[in-house]
């Protein structure tokens, strides 16, 4: 059968340790705006136009210093929701497959009418806020959705 | 479009689970037929007349809405 763009079953547990991992430190570098400096290193920067506010150099590829425990923490979100919501079940089959892209389709439909609504009636800082949740929120959406339907389809009775 | 499968699971004394197992689909995949609630791939139909020693036409019927 065909299940184009799934890794294997056993990925999928990386997928939750990487998931959980990644917002719980995101909740608490969201929760107390403090970035702690320990992984404080170089990076590259394709393009570095916040010289004023970081005093680096501006322009093209600049190396520039800049703490990477955000950045650590949106790639395990990233990472993790992509490993939950495109690894194979345990028994994966049509109908799991066709759950799969329902899930995916409702998602991208409900994430982007609450963010239509939050650039009609939210400003300022606050739809900034928005835009950093919503970074992640056509992935949660998904895998929430997705295993509520698989959920619901297991039946009790028999 | 409607089905057989419980009444032919029935017959052969089959859980959902053995079905499921038999044919190597998801016990969700049975169950959602079985609730008229999913179609299966024209290879799956063929997979179930199968395994019932059966024509396919006597385990889906199109009903009114197809």
């Amino acid at each position: 059968m065909k299940t184009n763009f799934l890794l294997p079953h056993k990925y999928k547990v990386f997928g939750w340790v990487f998931l959980i991992l990644g917002i719980i430190s995101g909740i608490i570098l969201y929760a107390t705006d403090f970035e702690p400096d320990v992984l404080n290193t170089h990076v590259l920067s394709i393009y570095n136009g916040d010289s004023l506010f970081s005093g680096t150099d501006e322009g093209w590829f600049k190396i520039i210093e800049n703490g990477i425990v955000d950045e650590l923490s949106a790639l395990a979100i990233i990472i993790g929701g992509l490993l939950v919501g495109f690894t194979k079940e345990k028994v994966e089959d049509e109908f799991i497959y066709q759950l799969r892209t329902e899930s995916l389709v409702w998602a991208i439909i409900v994430n982007y009418s609450i963010l239509g609504f939050a650039v009609i009636f939210v400003y300022d800082m606050l739809f900034f806020n928005v835009m950093i949740f919503n970074m992640f929120t056509p992935l949660f959406i998904f895998i929430i959705r997705f295993n509520f339907l698989k959920l619901k389809s297991t039946n009790h009775d028999e | 479009m409607t089905n057989n499968l419980k009444v032919e699971r029935a017959r052969h004394n089959m859980t959902q689970a053995d079905l499921a197992e038999a044919i190597g689909v998801s016990r969700q995949s049975i169950h959602a037929m079985e609730k008229n609630k999913y179609v299966p791939s024209t290879v799956l139909a063929l997979k179930l007349a199968r395994l019932f020693k059966k024509p396919v036409e006597d385990l889906f019927q199109l009903d009114g809405n197809d």
